[in-house]
């Protein structure tokens, strides 16, 4: 018989269940007892892992200015977009902020405006003056039906890094290429076979066929895209038609792009490819830059950069590729709080310069533009002032309209792009059947809603 | 008094000191104990699998839009599914990656538990271990690891190629793909199979093979008419699960094939149903991928069991 005060002896089954008990009754507390908190503290979940450390150190300030707030900030890596998703569709655990990729944005965009889990920032940017401070084509990836639903945390301008040592060696001056025709005909002059064996040894340029990134980034440069500003598909206009000629024509006509080595830029095998000089340049923008310093640290002083070689005289040297917002979730219960760290986390310039110092991310930002790091000269660079270079490019970025359908037409658009330059498909071809993919996909839900 | 015998009124026995309500009480419990205990399964049961079961059966009958609403479409999302030619691409790769794994792992499986049954072969411990190692590793560090084995430059596999002057780009050109995928499951999970086959090989009486070579039998035929017969239900047995796990196939070629590329070449059911469920917020859809699986597995798994003759009477 159970007798009070319980002992381990006379509970039901032994001490074993009676151990587990206790501890369910403890976590049970611990976890409901940490929910009527929530309100007090901050929540904020990322997935980067420099992203992370840069917050680590900088959160303890925020709490020292903030007497009473306590930041919890979660890195959960790859799978934070999923445990987001989660939360947000059972309405339940999302955190206070947020940090989200650009390419998983688009999901979250999805459905009846009012039914968007994100703040619209954008009366809080415009009472504070902030749209004017910040570059506002960056605004659009996270923009959706006039609403601001995140703050971008980055520009990411692209430039052209080049080996300045192997293209010198073919006679060719980087430095005087303005346009993409001059690029061709530097290409051709750099891309070789140097041990006459009939295979090509290196390649003017090395391009990703797998996804959009490459093709896409060209695609903005020229003012292009898949969706416009009112959200309508324009992958197969003439413009998008003609870049991924253009594309596919590196590849099998002019023969001076290779494929990039493994599954990305960021592969070893392309690290390798670039470290046996069988690569000569490559689109970088800011974030890369940082990864190859810390993966080919024995590089330094080989490269050098360009603006991006521009579409006509005079036209754009840069595009944009990658970036994350920060966004306030509509289950935060203290938004001017988290207003506040969103401020102090991307608005706040030391911080931004010192991001700059360990990542070579350029903050969108322009009151932190002339801080003088960003004019020091660059030693992985032989010495140039690459933070210069990029702000230099940075007011030029072009648009990247957000859509809810991206995640899907990029899925589809990095199938066309292959098709097209293996040839199994033309360029028109293949743009134009994926244009009618993503408008029958978009035409069936707007038949099942009545509207998007 | 007749035959001098008294009706005596029996009494119940009762517990000492237990009153009688009580006692009424303690039978009832004894009646409801065990259905107390095994309540926890079901309760369990219920909440995790029956639930999401039914809720995911009926969501496939819906589409979401956004976070919150949902539409009654009926059979349209299954309608959908099979005029969807990445769907088809997926099940030809995920049937490809099964083949794979029915006529190349599984045989390489029992060779290697046959080797290690042999008395000839020294060492056994180590290689057991050596072979079922693999299976120790988390399905992401394997297809890690084998990204670098497949590097096109400085892989593993391209050193020897090389030897030849071919640079084969086995996560970047289509055919190279899922032939790249299913080695990798066979590094993984042969040694697993082996396990099964070795237990199943060493529950095989010896009198049988004595009788066989009495009767005149060589290696072979002893290999034929003695060793597979008995092996039938070990054999069915890993067939079966290998197959449901390949018919399952997900992490190794997602993270392989950075998602499937290039052109879905690596796209496999589960990835696809992962794609439309978290990537593209198609929960219905991807739902109705989830109840089509189900379907192919369990279709899959009778026709190997029958086949194998797992429903015959002995």
């Amino acid at each position: 018989m159970l007798r009070f005060p319980i002992d381990a002896e006379s509970f039901p089954l032994g001490k074993g269940p009676m151990v587990m008990l206790v501890l369910f009754l403890i976590s049970t507390l611990f976890i409901f007892g940490r929910s009527e908190e929530a309100g007090e503290d901050l929540e904020f979940w990322i997935f980067a892992n420099t992203h992370y450390e840069e917050y680590q150190a900088r959160v303890p300030i925020f709490e020292a200015e903030n007497p009473g707030v306590n930041v919890r900030l979660i890195n959960f890596g790859g799978t934070m977009h999923d445990k987001l998703l989660a939360a947000m569709l059972s309405n339940f655990g999302a955190p206070d902020l947020v940090e989200v990729e650009i390419t998983s944005i688009g999901r979250f965009l999805k459905g009846a405006i009012d039914e968007i889990g994100f703040v619209d920032l954008r009366p809080r940017l415009e009472r504070e003056g902030w749209m004017d401070k910040l570059v506002v084509s960056r605004f659009t990836p996270w923009s959706y039906r006039g609403r601001i639903y995140g703050i971008p945390h980055d520009l990411h301008p692209v430039v052209l890094l080049y080996r300045d040592d192997l293209f010198k060696a073919a006679g060719v001056e980087m430095m005087a290429v303005e346009t993409w025709d001059d690029f061709i005909a530097a290409g051709k002059k750099a891309t070789r076979d140097l041990d006459g064996d009939g295979k090509i040894d290196q390649y003017a340029i090395v391009l990703d066929r797998r996804t959009e990134s490459d093709y896409f980034s060209l695609l903005l440069q020229q003012g292009g895209g898949f969706f416009d500003e009112d959200g309508t598909v324009i992958i197969d206009s003439e413009l998008a038609i003609e870049t991924l000629e253009f594309f596919t024509a590196l590849f099998n006509e002019h023969k001076i792009a290779t494929p990039v080595y493994g599954t990305w830029h960021g592969d070893p095998s392309n690290f390798a490819a670039m470290q046996d000089g069988k690569i000569l340049s490559i689109l970088a923008p800011d974030w890369y830059v940082g990864i190859l310093k810390s993966q080919v640290p024995q590089m330094s002083g080989k490269w050098k950069a360009i603006g991006m070689p521009a579409w006509q005289p005079e036209g754009r040297r840069t595009t944009t590729r990658g970036g994350t917002m920060i966004g306030i979730t509509t289950q935060c219960q203290n938004r001017d709080r988290a207003w506040e760290l969103l401020k102090f986390t991307y608005f706040d310039r030391p911080g931004l310069v010192n991001r700059y110092e360990t990542t070579r991310i350029i903050p969108p930002l322009k009151a932190a533009w002339d801080a003088p790091i960003f004019k020091e000269p660059d030693v992985y660079l032989g010495g140039q002032p690459l933070g210069e270079l990029f702000i230099e490019l940075a007011p030029d970025l072009p648009a990247r309209y957000q859509n809810p359908y991206w995640s899907e037409a990029a899925d589809l658009l990095n199938d066309a792009i292959f098709a097209a330059v293996t040839e199994k498909q033309t360029p028109r071809e293949a743009l134009t059947e994926l244009a009618e993919k993503v408008r029958t996909l978009i035409a069936k839900d707007m038949d099942r809603w009545g509207d998007l | 008094m007749e035959g001098g015998y008294t009706e005596k009124r029996v009494k119940t026995p009762t517990y000492q000191n237990e009153p009688q309500g009580k006692f009424k009480n303690w039978n009832q419990q004894q009646k409801l104990a065990p259905y107390l205990f095994i309540a926890p399964f079901y309760l369990l049961f219920v909440i995790f699998m029956g639930y999401p079961l039914i809720s995911s059966l009926v969501m496939s009958l819906y589409e979401m839009r956004g976070f919150q609403s949902r539409i009654f479409v009926g059979l349209g999302n299954f309608t959908d599914l099979f005029r969807d030619p990445i769907f088809w691409k997926s099940l030809r790769n995920t049937a490809y990656f099964a083949i794979g794994t029915l006529t190349l792992q599984l045989p390489i499986a029992l060779l290697l538990a046959i080797l290690l049954n042999s008395k000839f072969v020294k060492g056994k411990n180590i290689l057991r271990l050596a072979f079922f190692a693999p299976v120790l590793v988390a399905g992401v560090f394997v297809a890690i690891i084998f990204n670098l084995v497949y590097d096109q430059r400085a892989g593993l596999v391209n050193q020897e190629f090389v030897l030849f002057g071919k640079e084969i780009g086995w996560l970047n050109e289509e055919k190279y793909v899922m032939p790249a995928v299913i080695l990798t499951g066979v590094w993984q999970w042969a040694g697993f199979n082996m396990i099964y086959f070795l237990a199943g090989l060493q529950g095989i009486r010896q009198e049988l093979y004595e009788a066989a070579a009495v009767d005149g039998a060589n290696w072979w035929q002893a290999f034929i008419h003695v060793t597979l017969p008995s092996l039938r239900p070990v054999i069915a047995f890993v067939v079966v699960v290998s197959m449901i796990g390949s018919l399952q196939l997900f992490d190794l070629p997602y993270i392989l094939t950075n998602g499937g590329e290039p052109a879905d070449a690596g796209s496999t059911i589960v990835m696809y149903l992962y794609k439309n469920g978290f990537q593209f917020m198609r929960l219905g859809y991807a739902a109705t991928i989830g109840w089509v699986l189900f379907f192919i597995i369990a279709v899959v798994s009778i026709v190997q069991l029958k086949l194998l003759g797992i429903f015959r009477d002995e």
